[in-house]
């Protein structure tokens, strides 16, 4: 008759249970869903920063609260779409000026370039729910200038867009948040310019570490992305986007590192694409950008570096 | 006797040329070109693939190790601030977390304005 060890005591279940009681939903206090086109927000942000080839500087200078210009120069390879399967590099230097005004009820961009472009935003708060936007870009070239309103409504639990645009097009956009975490929303569009018209469907689920996001559209894309919060400071994202006309597939998976003094993105791509970004605050108001694509089946590399002055 | 003559003159010239036509030499020789080319192809798929897995690794994860090494030689340094200039430990990582927020939220903000107008 070995000692026999006294069974445990079953500690008390009370306590646990009451504090793991799930909230009840209240479907009337539902919060406001993300506009439509920023469904995929998270992962574009982790997945595409903008890469670039050769070199970057911007210098911000705030003259006022609200006012400030930019200069901006950018040396490098362009690219120029060509027929043949080679991409063609042509070396080109630009300078761009801008000036930016920011209001909270109102805010207004406008950039110049040096080869005759110029495009200028509008952001106005016409009331509290009601917001228009206004988008144009005019260049030298006959026939490649456009233009586009927006105007979006948000309500309550739901967020509706109205767009018209030069070329005859017009779109609509409606999301409605169904459950604390999960919203659906669709969109129309018609261009009078090709005839063409279009229908979409978005669903988006959210909750604090991850996010998941699905969109449908009648012209053949499917994109799904998922971004999953890892830690405060690392987040993975992956992406999916299939054409089911031109059955065409690319699955990319990303990580994002937002450290202290840097912001550094990876991604790999099903195409044979391996791309990083980094962003590195050297100083108060200086930062320092390096960007890196390496395309192993076009055998095309990338590499540019940067610096941002200014806020 | 002349027979046997006959066929005893042949007799080294008619062994190798079995040898060296037999069927086991030919295919042995059949294999070992096979081999060799087998070989040649791996030798360089095997060069690619390490050409590809070096320079994907270059890219991908010597920023990274970079990046995490300084944020660790930064915490450090702050430690041993913080312990020198007497200030409790607990309350450094939270301050510069709060730094590392806003550089986020500084960042997330100039995109959101930049992607809601677009």
């Amino acid at each position: 008759m070995a000692t026999l060890v006294p069974p445990p005591t079953t500690p008390p279940p009370a306590p646990a249970a009451e504090a793991v009681k799930p909230e009840k939903v209240d479907y009337m206090d539902l919060p406001c869903p993300i506009p439509y086109e920023e469904i995929h927000r998270e992962a574009m942000m982790s997945l595409k920063p903008d890469h670039f080839e050769g070199m970057r500087v911007d210098f911000t200078k705030g003259l006022n609260q609200k006012f400030s210009l930019s200069h901006s120069i950018v040396m490098g390879p362009m690219e120029v779409p060509s027929q043949s399967a080679e991409t063609i590099k042509i070396p080109t230097a630009n300078y761009e000026f801008g000036a930016n005004f920011i209001d909270p009820k109102l805010m207004l961009f406008g950039r110049v370039y040096t080869d005759g472009r110029l495009s200028a935003r509008v952001k106005c708060d016409l009331s509290e729910n009601l917001i228009m936007k206004a988008n144009a870009q005019l260049t030298n070239e006959p026939h490649m200038s456009h233009g586009m309103f927006n105007f979006d409504y948000k309500g309550t639990d739901y967020r509706t867009q109205f767009q018209l645009g030069n070329g005859n097009l017009l779109g609509a956009s409606y999301i409605q948040s169904v459950t604390p975490h999960l919203s659906l929303g669709g969109e129309v569009f018609w261009t009078g310019q090709h005839r063409k018209s279009g229908i979409g469907y978005a669903a988006r689920y959210n909750t604090d570490k991850m996010v998941a996001s699905g969109q449908i559209a009648n012209t053949g894309m499917v994109a799904l992305s998922y971004v999953q919060k890892v830690s405060e400071k690392v987040s993975l994202a992956s992406d999916l986007m299939y054409n089911y006309m031109s059955r065409d597939v690319t699955a990319s998976f990303g990580y994002d590192y937002i450290l202290r003094q840097c912001r550094l993105r990876g991604k790999i791509d099903s195409n044979g694409c391996t791309s990083a970004f980094l962003e590195e605050r050297l100083n108060m108001g200086l930062n320092f950008l390096l960007s890196a694509e390496i395309d192993h089946k076009k055998k095309d590399y990338k590499f540019g570096f940067g610096l941002t002055v200014g806020e | 006797m002349a027979a046997k003559k006959s066929s005893s003159e042949g007799v080294l010239s008619r062994v190798s040329s079995t040898i060296s036509e037999s069927p086991i030499v030919y295919r042995g020789k059949r294999a070992a070109s096979d081999a060799g080319f087998v070989a040649k192809k791996l030798l360089k798929s095997t060069g690619k693939a390490a050409w590809i897995a070096g320079t994907t690794f270059l890219i991908l994860v010597v920023p990274l190790i970079i990046e995490m090494d300084r944020e660790a030689q930064l915490n450090e340094l702050e430690l041993q601030q913080a312990s020198l200039l007497g200030t409790p430990a607990v309350g450094v990582p939270q301050k510069y977390g709060s730094n590392g927020v806003k550089f986020k939220q500084k960042q997330n903000e100039r995109k959101q304005q930049q992607h809601q107008l677009v």
